[in-house]
């Protein structure tokens, strides 16, 4: 039997990636800074005048996560939020099709930088 | 006896494709029993978040399968963990709206053999029977001794863990 995909539009599919890779961003700059510092989840909420449980909640996917709130994040952890859209380039001899682009990456740079950016793929 | 792949020949089980990005190396497998594939397939797009968020709970799914086949950091922190351990060697996969219940039958290859909305598992108790129902399932498998790896040691099933 061959293996089978889940049905998702390709469009939904990079939403879900990207948001995933935003929020696991996020939960890795904060282990960091508790590592590095003891920064808490009480301390993030606290600078952003919001309760613990929100921060918690959206963290661990309960919630959405609005753009203002990723900059707020960063702030309170002493990071720098970096949104790229860098243009897809194509492969030669590549067959993957625009349709099935799906692939977004967030990734920490320099340790006080968060970098954003969707992924490249053959057109 | 057989192999996973034997299995996966006859339609005891199914690996689902994460549609990985092409430059992005498929690291870690995911199986399904018969069961879970028509649940994925037939009732997973019909359900909506519990928690009223933008990703509905396939979404999730989509989005925690890449993470998982692509071989990234399964977990950043202890309050962060996708992956929970049972008895029997029953491991759990979770999103913020789902549970996956399975096995490893080898690192990095997870069998799931049960999955539910993670609010009516909490709201009916149903963590013990779930449980059951991958070890039975397991337990009918023409599967090569040993079945599935035991403990409850996450480093032992997958690698790129991360948290002590």
């Amino acid at each position: 039997m061959p293996s089978f995909r889940i049905s998702v539009t390709p469009s939904r599919r990079a939403a879900a990636r990207f948001i995933s890779s935003v929020r696991r961003a996020i939960q890795k700059a904060l282990v960091e800074e508790e590592k590095k510092r003891g920064l808490k989840q009480t301390d993030i909420a606290r600078a952003i005048g919001v309760h613990r449980s929100v921060i918690n909640r959206e963290l661990k996917g309960r919630k959405d996560i609005t753009l203002g709130r990723v900059a707020e994040l960063a702030w309170a952890m002493g990071r720098v939020p970096i949104f790229d859209l860098p243009i897809e380039q194509a492969n030669v001899g590549s067959n993957w099709r625009r349709a099935d682009i799906a692939g977004t990456q967030i990734s920490i740079v320099s340790g006080k930088r968060i970098r954003t950016s969707t992924s490249t793929a053959a057109g | 006896m057989a192999t996973l792949l034997d299995l996966e020949r006859t339609g005891a089980v199914s690996r689902i494709d994460p549609e990985l990005n092409p430059r992005i190396q498929e690291l870690r497998l995911i199986y399904t029993s018969p069961g879970v594939q028509q649940w994925i397939e037939q009732v997973l797009p019909t359900l909506e978040s519990t928690w009223k968020v933008e990703e509905s709970p396939i979404e999730q799914l989509t989005a925690l399968i890449e993470i998982f086949c692509a071989g990234d950091t399964l977990s950043f922190g202890w309050q962060f963990n996708p992956l929970r351990p049972h008895r029997n060697g029953v491991w759990e996969l979770k999103t913020a709206d789902l549970r996956m219940f399975g096995w490893f039958s080898a690192k990095d290859c997870f069998v799931v053999a049960a999955a539910d909305m993670a609010d009516r598992i909490k709201d009916h108790g149903l963590y013990a029977g779930y449980v059951g129902q991958v070890v039975r399932f397991r337990d009918g498998l023409d599967l090569d001794e040993p079945k599935f790896i035991s403990g409850d040691d996450p480093h032992a099933v997958v690698s790129d863990f991360s948290y002590p």
